[in-house]
């Protein structure tokens, strides 16, 4: 049965918003602490340690989002176990933004200048203590404006999580168009609740930008 | 017994050989000049005595430290041996207090309240006492490079290196550098200076060392070496810098 869409299917779809968000939230969180390692191990002084990390930053960079959701979905069950679509988009979405977070710092942990590692080398401090004290303050900075890229990117990109059954904000939209037969007007819903998001964060970067190129 | 001890050392950039069986010691309370022109290889060795490039022959040895052993522990050496930059190399994150304190309470575990004083103690010795909660970016160039010759001072260093401290200066900020030089070198701190300042050379160095083509070609005392070279090339360099 066709019907008009209504009032209630925004808020449905304002509802459905939250799903986004927190799944962007989980891989980001969970793919910026996992994104933090690779990036150490990626830039740490050892060899073998750094083919690990370019290894999995090449593997996750050179395969589909999507791939990996369905990897993870149909994975798992292949072995016997039953995942929900949050475990799987939640696990999927962490480790796809661990890889490109760990390429993202260490491009920025690189930009910091050769003479501070060299100076701060100088001074008698370690590894560990160079990173911590010297070079990833630095890095900070430089951050910011990528990693809140990359979270734009990520917000947008949860939208792939609806192919699993994970009903987000563009899964719900793709139901709404389903029982009201509008896509156009539903869809422009769907895009003008993602911008609401996104924008957002974009002036929140360039307001930390601004600040912390002010104040030390 | 010498404090550094430079032995048959060579060094190279792949096929380019920088320093070509160098051979130098250096005693307790000199104060060593090291001229000749760019590419001699001065600033590589000044860079192989505190372990930040590895040598490919020979033996570097400060104090009782060998420091081209794989076994060193670079990190012990460089409490006791200072370097000051040509670029400064301050962090520019940081007040001049904490880049000050930073080695001594994150290497030598100072407390914070100690640390704060002896950074007022070393900046005092530069002269730059007003200026210890600035930040880098506010002090000019001279003003840096006495904080990072203070931030060296702050883990009492055994010797001092100066890789061309003065030659990323203004002409008119070079003279409160070298005044501090002078006062550290009248205390009798070991230092050990690539320079481009004939005059400081001539009147502070204790002794000069030409390189050229990685090689010492020359050494001597200070008036005696720049007043009559005994090598053209040495006498070519000094007709070259002084006009």
């Amino acid at each position: 049965m066709i019907r008009e869409p209504n009032a209630l299917d925004v808020l449905y779809l304002i509802a459905a918003a939250r799903w986004t968000l927190a799944l962007t939230a989980l891989a980001f969180v969970g793919g910026g602490l996992s994104g933090l390692l690779v990036m150490l191990m990626r830039v740490v002084p050892a060899r073998p340690i750094n083919w690990l990390a370019i290894g999995w930053i090449q593997a996750i960079q050179g395969t589909p989002l999507l791939a990996q959701l369905f990897v993870f979905f149909f994975g798992f069950a292949i072995f016997g176990y039953r995942v929900s679509p949050w475990v799987a988009a939640g696990a999927a979405f962490s480790l796809y933004a661990s890889a490109f977070l760990a390429e993202i710092w260490r491009g920025c942990v690189e930009a910091v200048p050769r003479t501070q590692w060299e100076a701060s080398a100088a001074l008698g401090l370690g590894f560990g203590q160079q990173l911590r004290y010297v070079i990833v303050p630095q890095a900070f900075r430089i951050a910011i404006p990528p990693t809140v890229g990359f979270l734009v990117q990520l917000v947008k990109n949860t939208s792939l999580a609806s192919v699993i059954g994970f009903v987000e904000l563009t899964r719900e939209g793709q139901i709404t168009t389903g029982a009201t037969f509008r896509p156009f007007t539903v869809y422009g819903i769907v895009a003008i609740l993602y911008f609401c998001i996104c924008f957002p964060l974009s002036q929140l970067s360039r307001r930390l930008e601004r600040k912390l190129n002010v104040a030390h | 017994m010498s404090l550094i001890k430079l032995e048959q050392v060579t060094k190279r950039f792949g096929a380019l050989t920088v320093l070509d069986q160098v051979s130098l010691s250096v005693e307790p309370g000199d104060i060593v000049a090291v001229i000749g022109r760019s590419g001699s290889g001065k600033s590589t060795m000044l860079r192989c005595i505190n372990g930040l490039e590895p040598i490919q022959a020979g033996r570097i040895v400060v104090g009782d430290t060998v420091v081209n052993d794989p076994a060193t522990d670079l990190r012990k050496l460089r409490q006791q041996v200072g370097i000051v930059f040509q670029s400064y190399n301050l962090f520019p994150h940081l007040s001049v207090a904490r880049n000050i304190m930073l080695a001594p309470t994150v290497v030598k575990k100072m407390p914070p309240v100690e640390a704060r004083r002896l950074a007022e103690e070393v900046l005092a010795r530069v002269g730059l006492g007003e200026k210890i909660d600035a930040y880098p970016d506010q002090l000019s160039g001279g003003q840096q490079q006495r904080v990072a010759i203070a931030r060296s001072l702050a883990m009492h260093p055994k010797l001092m290196l100066f890789d061309e401290i003065t030659s990323a200066l203004d002409p008119e900020l070079i003279g409160e550098v070298l005044k501090v030089l002078e006062s550290l070198a009248r205390q009798g701190m070991t230092m050990m200076l690539v320079t481009h300042e004939m005059g400081f050379a001539r009147n502070v160095a204790s002794r000069v060392v030409f390189m050229h083509q990685g090689k010492v070609w020359e050494e001597g005392p200070g008036r005696e070496t720049l007043g009559r070279p005994r090598t053209p090339e040495l006498e070519s360099f000094l007709g070259s810098v002084l006009h």
